[in-house]
């Protein structure tokens, strides 16, 4: 019986960074480089084509950060994340990779990251991060100011300030930005709790609104509010949503 | 604000200053064979009046700075408000004395403050004088203040940047992210492996030496930048390119010790490292007249939020030259057409401070 063979993906900004993890994998053969990867947007792109064992993967990089390029893979290979600051361990634990290593690293530590992430593929499907831990994760490091959606193959990355709504379709969020409308596969109290409370807030069971865009309440007929945005469109305001706007609006937070 | 009225302190001792005006008035009109009646209800509140109303003298003081060079034209403002606020002054004393006629004991004041409205005015005017001096004082006094605090605001400004300096030989992410190259490149390419070990003690140590002063001329701040952008350029490969556009007759300008240095590296940092493709840092000097123009412009992803305001190490930056040029210079930094651009523009041949 043969050992078993793991296909690898590479992604870092820097050519030699990429390398030094290459040239650390040349020295095993069970391991298959299927790519290697300059930024984020591909590394989503090879995921999905080769769905690979292992990556490697840096945190920093241009367009997506290494955290935003793992919430968008589906199924989540083990991951063994890559980085020149120590700051970044913590979190990288928190969405459960199985190892981390801090740039320059030695054989040996890269070794030991290696068996570590082989014993995790070993133990069949990778217990892929939880979304709410990567969501936490996420928060702690940088204010969250964009969110990232896949369309297939292709990365979207929406900016919060461009966000006007957010709307529940059952598992999925639909991102309503003034130029189009992004499905994400996220629920909208996971959402919720991702944005922040002094621009966004949830007016319905299934609607989230960026403050701003608020031109006006308005009472309908059967006594239940609408809100009426700058766009003209116009969303139901449930009671408890009605009082938490109130407490806004008087707050003068507008 | 007044500011004399500003403080409680002030504005008690202010009052107390009024006291010997009160009992000097007192005594001229007990002398004129005033009854002691009329002359404290006449004098009293006259003399809170004028307190007040020659405070008024703090907008003209405001106005006419004693540092400007037509110090003489001045004569005739201090001179013609002297005149309307004595006469303002002698107005309220006739009113007040015909309203206080009224009273059966003291139906002689009007008359007899009209027979003392010569004085009145004539003091009114002086007094408004002294008030316009004291306020000159107050104000010299607290140029001199601010001055002293701004040269020791500046002084702790470099040693800030000398500090941030310090902090950027090991910023953390750039020193990490070199020794990652050059481990790379030891197997990949020894040579170049041993050429980005110079170039790197090359840049600590210029940053070091730099560090140490206040005033370096533009070649040496360029020398380090060349040095700091070689080591990045091993690190983006194709990424980064430089544009230099260093105009031969500004080298031998002296500048602020590494102030173009945190501006490059926030073009490396939030430029080129956000871009796949990277892009041109341009780093241009030139000298125009009596002043120079140093300019750092680099491409951003246009997709990424901007950050608001000014990063702290443009602050910084911002706050080095305002400190030493005051409002001499010019500082813009702003994103157009998806370039980031800092320009800067001070006095050139600025003397050397001790």
């Amino acid at each position: 019986m043969t050992e078993r063979t793991y296909t690898a993906v590479i992604v870092d900004d820097e050519d030699l960074a990429r390398a030094v993890v290459a040239e650390h994998l040349a020295a095993h053969p069970e391991i298959q480089v299927v790519a290697s990867c300059p930024n984020g947007f591909e590394a989503v792109k090879a995921c999905a084509e080769h769905r690979p064992d292992l990556l490697f993967l840096d945190i920093q990089m241009p367009k997506l950060t290494g955290f935003e390029v793992l919430e968008l893979l589906d199924p989540q290979p083990t991951v063994v994340f890559i980085t020149a600051y120590d700051q970044h361990a913590l979190k990288a634990f928190e969405v459960h990779a199985v190892d981390y290593l801090l740039k320059p690293f030695g054989a040996d530590r890269f070794e030991e990251a290696l068996v570590r992430a082989k014993a995790r593929c070993g133990q069949g499907a990778p217990s892929g991060p939880q979304p709410a831990a990567l969501h936490d994760a996420a928060r702690s490091d940088w204010p969250l100011d964009r969110l990232v959606v896949k369309d297939g193959t292709k990365v979207s990355l929406v900016p919060l300030a461009k966000l006007d709504y957010v709307q529940a379709q059952d598992d999925y969020v639909l991102l309503k930005t003034p130029e189009k409308s992004h499905l994400k596969q996220q629920t909208i109290s996971s959402l919720e709790q991702r944005l922040d409370p002094k621009r966004f807030l949830r007016i319905h069971r299934s609607f989230i609104i960026q403050l701003d865009r608020l031109a006006r309440l308005e009472q309908t007929p059967s006594e239940s509010w609408v809100a009426v945005l700058t766009d003209g469109n116009r969303l139901p305001v449930s009671k408890s949503g009605y009082a938490r706007l109130k407490t806004v609006l008087d707050q003068g937070g507008l | 604000m007044n500011p004399i009225l500003g403080s409680r302190a002030r504005t008690g001792t202010y009052l107390l200053g009024w006291v010997p005006i009160v009992a000097l008035l007192l005594l001229v009109a007990l002398s004129q064979g005033w009854a002691l009646l009329e002359a404290l209800v006449l004098v009293l509140p006259l003399c809170l009046l004028g307190a007040f109303l020659f405070l008024s003298s703090w907008y003209l003081c405001r106005a006419l700075p004693l540092a400007s060079t037509r110090v003489g034209s001045h004569w005739t403002a201090w001179f013609t408000a002297a005149a309307v606020m004595a006469a303002l002054w002698g107005a309220a004393a006739q009113g007040l004395a015909w309203i206080l006629s009224r009273i059966h004991l003291l139906s002689g004041l009007y008359d007899r403050t009209r027979a003392a409205l010569p004085t009145l005015l004539g003091l009114g005017a002086v007094l408004y004088l002294a008030v316009l001096t004291l306020h000159y004082l107050i104000d010299a006094m607290e140029r001199g203040k601010a001055a002293e605090d701004r040269e020791a605001q500046m002084r702790l400004l470099a040693q800030d940047a000398e500090l941030r300096a310090l902090r950027a030989q090991l910023n953390p992410h750039f020193l990490f992210n070199s020794l990652n190259s050059i481990s790379a490149l030891t197997t990949l390419d020894p040579g170049r492996a041993r050429t980005m070990c110079i170039l790197l003690s090359d840049f600590l140590r210029g940053s070091l030496r730099l560090g140490e002063k206040r005033l370096v001329t533009l070649a040496e701040e360029v020398g380090l930048l060349k040095s700091y952008l070689s080591i990045e350029q091993i690190r983006f490969g194709a990424r980064l390119q430089v544009a230099w556009e260093i105009a031969p007759d500004t080298e031998g300008e002296e500048i602020p010790a590494l102030l173009l240095q945190p501006l490059v590296e926030n073009a490396i940092k939030h430029g080129i490292a956000g871009l796949p493709e990277g892009g041109v840092v341009r780093i241009a000097s030139r000298r125009e007249g009596n002043v120079l123009e140093l300019r750092v412009e680099n491409p951003v992803d246009e997709d990424m939020p901007a950050p608001e305001g000014l990063g702290l190490g443009l602050r910084q930056v911002r706050s080095r030259l305002q400190m030493r040029f005051g409002d001499r210079m010019r500082f813009e930094a702003g994103i157009a057409g998806g370039v980031h651009r800092v320009l800067m523009v001070f006095p050139a041949h600025e003397e050397v401070k001790p």
